[in-house]
């Protein structure tokens, strides 16, 4: 709940806006905790709707807690997925704004809708320097000071914090004694939607520590959650047991357009205590035990028939038909900030000039383990969602939207789990809805879990894309002018899709007028060679391929993969320019630097450029023992880091199959929080991206998505492993901690074709480089 | 219904006996480390030791796993210190030296798939007590299938793998 300063006891005490109050005196322990007051509450919403996140009272709804023991709990809405920031990262941050050590923050509570305070997603950890934690902290560390204050006597600017410990006049108290006896509540100002896709913002601006005085962030602690996943001691999503819980598994559609024509008959002499539930196109079999379910779905299945649907272009046509039929012209247009001068003009008046088509295919997310949630409906209306989800309050909100019921209602705990990469950060995993529908037709709790088959054919895709570009250099090999036009569909489909079939109420699709990122596709890759004079960046976007001719509205849906769109953007701008330094005849790599003005991308160019003992070709590449080999590069610009990566090829010049030998990426995110997980998180996003660039690509036929395994959707195994070195560059100077991870995967895909193209003198425009395709353009 | 060796231990489960061993180590014995990737022996995250050797317990039906001992992660570390003779106190606190060396080197990120790595080290280690890098490559992807890391932990694994190799050869005292 929201804490209201009439239960305090005397008047609060201002702490840069934020609110200390003491409620009470105990007779033993005492804490100091932070909840939150509204700043600004947006029109459409009611002040119940945000402190209407706690179920049960009794549980604090507090971001930061100070014992008396001198132990801290801290509690964040964004759940860990993997990346270990929630537990590594922010308990450094909020550590040192408090001057305490790591070790300090001894309980960590994320991702649970009543236990957690701000909401939010998976995403954008480090929020530009300033995650929620941060301020939270800070705010609490000038109230433990204003109580120090006026405990030792001493001016709040005479005191010093060490290691929790407040110092001045020559008396020395430790924050546990500060709260001791007491009951403290510090009000920290806010704004947003809790429910809403970004959740809570904390506002104001208390004084934050110097970046100089850091002890505890720019060290490498390891991730506390990493020994109870190791030892099989974690409650994964996967071990959720509720009493009474049943197994439920979904009999889903024949094509993602048609309908339900009639269910088939369940063999009750087989499956005597299964249950099988319909709800307008949701069909659903639900069964004492997870071997019954299954069997029966598959029985059902074979018996259940629907209407046909053949409304996508399958994979063959898939970029004729982004080229010819898809409309391009009622999204309105998005030019890039970056776009400035007069690119006609320049292009015409070129010594040179190049124009090229590049193409990225439909990606999956393809987590290692399918969608998994146990739905509980109890029945007073209350629900309790158990899930792996990237936005727990997001989910909440969509899942009270689908019953016609409030915020207040549902609960959302979420627990370890497959990475998703972006897949669930606007709320649904998969299987939530299915679970809840189900947990209601039966009154009881069920576990839905999906197949592999269904986790690829009915979960979103990450957009399919194609971008065309035009380059022109002058007589001296400089870029004069540069334009690209990007093409792709709507990538954020947050709707419930067994709401979708069950004819319930949820989100609208992406669409321009109410949808949270409408149809427009944003450029998203921020230009970074500030020395070409003339650029021109445009995003054309347009409706999900499939979904308005499709029966049910589903079709390819589409949703938002690490480096969301910058990947499909990134790709075509740093081959066209490895394609543009050889139309000049330069270096790609000097080429690169020639052309930009940032000194922090300059210098991750030349990091690794030194890395890898880059050496500008000096003769044509030569074919040993049947391969080739090559070097290419690709920068990149994402919230706060400046990237830089170097790729080492090998292609086989008969089969067409292409070895990528080494990756060498250079990271500059300001200051780096935690070497050891940054690096791990790097080399975990190469491996994705040298994976996407090889072998991802999704199949479909007019009716569906093809890919139904991992044989089908093959991913990198460890054979495919590069040597990867990651050189982090920390610069404290700049003050601020930029985006980590997933960048890399976006690197990988231009860094590689670039070392295609220098390998074979090909450019290879489309992804993925399997070898058929690979055959073609050696031949071409 | 059967009798079943896991972990050192008798199980009666009440399972048909055409159930796949995954669905039984997880909802009759509620054991938490094999997970359910794929269902088709085609990822690994369901690895179990079956005898000493790896197998996917998603395929593998109860039926065939009378008479074997079944190791799931749980039970690694009691299986390394029934391999050193340790004593039942010093076996309580023991992990085995993979695990040990998986979080040595932060070797997971999501974590999902190290149930079957580390399943498959042991099983590597066991042969082979001192493997190459092109042996740590083949043990993971050879087999029924590759083992699939999704999100890219493969050079934490190989590390991890190599740590742990000197760490059972004693090179490292382990407790």
């Amino acid at each position: 709940m929201i804490a209201h300063q009439k239960r305090t006891t005397k008047a609060p005490t201002d702490v840069f806006g934020a609110s200390l109050s003491r409620r009470g005196f105990v007779k033993s322990g005492g804490a100091l905790l932070v909840g939150f007051g509204v700043f600004k509450i947006d029109a459409q919403e009611s002040a119940p709707g945000v402190g209407g996140n706690s179920m049960n009272a009794a549980l604090p709804q507090s971001w930061i807690e100070i014992h008396a023991d001198n132990t801290i709990l801290m509690r964040v809405g964004k759940p860990d997925f993997g990346t270990s920031s929630v537990f590594t990262a922010y308990r450094q941050i909020v550590a040192e704004e408090l001057s305490v050590p790591f070790e300090a923050i001894t309980t960590v509570v994320s991702g649970d809708t009543d236990r957690t305070p701000d909401g939010s997603g998976a995403f954008d950890f480090l929020g530009g320097g300033m995650p929620n934690c941060r301020k939270a902290a800070a705010y609490v560390h000038q109230a433990l000071l204003d109580l120090a204050s006026q405990k030792v006597g001493v001016p709040k600017d005479k005191l010093s914090v060490k290691d929790g410990m407040v110092s001045g006049g020559g008396k020395t108290v430790s924050y546990g004694e500060l709260v001791k006896n007491q009951k403290l509540n510090l009000t920290i100002p806010v704004r947003g939607e809790l429910t809403s896709m970004f959740g809570l913002t904390v506002v104001g601006d208390p004084p934050l520590k110097p970046v100089s005085e850091y002890t505890v962030i720019g060290k490498s602690f390891t991730n506390s959650v990493t020994v109870s996943k190791v030892t099989a001691k974690e409650t994964w999503v996967t071990d959720v047991r509720l009493p009474g819980m049943l197994h439920g598994r979904m009999v889903h559609p024949k094509t993602l357009g048609s309908k339900l024509i009639s269910v088939g008959a369940l063999d009750k002499a087989r499956f005597p205590n299964t249950r099988v539930v319909v709800k307008g196109n949701l069909v659903g079999v639900v069964a004492p035990t997870e071997w019954e379910a299954i069997k029966a779905a598959q029985q059902v299945a074979s018996g259940t028939t629907w209407t046909e649907w053949r409304g996508l272009p399958g994979t063959a046509r898939l970029f004729q038909f982004l080229k010819e039929d898809a409309d391009w012209k009622t999204t309105p247009i998005d030019t890039s900030k970056k776009s400035s001068g007069d690119v006609s003009p320049a292009l015409a008046n070129s010594a040179k000039k190049f124009s090229a088509t590049y193409q990225r295919p439909f990606l999956k997310h393809a987590p290692i383990g399918p969608a998994v949630a146990v739905g509980d409906v109890h029945p007073d209306g209350t629900v309790y969602v158990y899930t792996h989800t990237q936005n727990p309050q997001a989910l909440r909100s969509a899942i009270a939207h689908m019953l016609s019921s409030s915020v207040d209602k549902v609960v959302v705990r979420s627990f370890a789990g497959p990475g998703h990469y972006g897949r669930s950060n606007g709320g649904n995993a998969g299987s939530e809805d299915e679970a809840v529908i189900l947990s209601q037709a039966v009154g009881k709790p069920v576990r839905v879990q999906w197949m592999r088959q269904e986790d690829f054919q009915w979960s979103t895709q990450s957009a399919a894309a194609l971008s065309d570009v035009h380059i022109g250099l002058d007589a001296q090999g400089n870029v004069t002018a540069y334009q690209i036009d990007h093409y792709m569909p709507a990538m954020q489909d947050d709707r419930l899709v067994g709401a979708i079939l069950a004819g319930l109420p949820t989100i609208p699709a992406p669409n321009e007028k109410e949808s949270l990122f409408g149809l427009r596709n944003g450029v998203s890759d921020p230009w970074v060679y500030d020395g070409v004079p003339a650029v021109l960046e445009r995003g054309h976007g347009t409706a999900q391929i499939g979904q308005h001719s499709s029966a049910i509205n589903v079709g390819l849906r589409d949703h938002s993969l690490r480096t969301p769109v910058q990947y499909q953007q990134n790709f075509p701008r740093e081959l066209a320019i490895t394609e543009a330094a050889r139309l000049a005849g330069k270096d790609p790599l000097q080429f690169r630097i020639q052309h930009a003005r940032e000194k922090r991308l300059i210098a991750a160019l030349e990091t690794v450029r030194d890395a890898t003992k880059w050496k500008p070709r000096s003769e044509p590449p030569k074919t040993e023992n049947g391969e080739r080999r090559g070097q290419g590069v690709s920068a990149l610009y994402r919230g706060g880091t400046y990237w830089a990566c170097v790729a080492n090829v090998a292609v086989d010049m008969n089969s067409g199959r292409v070895k990528v030998e080494k990756m060498t990426i250079a990271v500059d995110p300001g200051i780096v929080v935690n070497p050891l997980q940054l690096k791990r998180q790097v080399e975990g996003g190469t491996v994705m991206g040298v994976s996407m660039t090889l072998f991802e690509e999704l199949l479909f036929d007019e009716s569906g998505v093809v890919s139904s395994d991992w044989r089908s959707y093959p991913i990198a195994t460890m054979a495919d492993l590069p040597e990867i070195n990651v050189v982090l560059i920390n610069r404290p100077e700049v003050g601020k901690y930029g985006q980590g991870s997933e960048a890399a995967n976006a690197l990988a895909a231009s860094a590689i074709s670039g070392a295609f193209l220098d390998a074979t003198g090909k450019a290879a425009r489309r992804l993925p480089l399997k070898p058929e395709y690979v055959q073609g353009l050696l031949k071409s | 219904m059967a009798t079943i060796l896991v972990n050192g231990k008798k199980r009666e489960v009440q399972a048909p006996t055409d159930t796949p061993l995954l669905y039984v180590l997880r909802n009759d014995l509620e054991l938490s480390g094999p997970q359910f990737g794929c269902g088709l022996a085609q990822c690994g995250v369901c690895s179990v030791l079956l005898d000493g050797k790896e197998v996917r317990s998603c395929i593998t039906p109860l039926s065939a796993v009378r008479d074997k001992e079944v190791t799931t992660l749980e039970g690694l570390g009691t299986r390394w210190a029934k391999q050193k003779g340790l004593t039942a106190e010093q076996a309580a606190k023991t992990l085995h030296p993979v695990q040990q060396a998986w979080i040595d080197e932060q070797a997971p990120q999501c974590g999902f798939c190290q149930n079957g790595m580390m399943i498959k080290a042991t099983e590597l280690l066991e042969r082979n007590a001192s493997p190459s890098l092109a042996e740590i490559k083949e043990a993971f992807t050879s087999g029924v299938s590759p083992h699939l890391c999704r999100c890219g932990t493969y050079t934490a694994i190989i590390q991890a793998v190599q740590l742990a190799a000197t760490q059972m050869m004693g090179k490292r005292e382990v407790l």
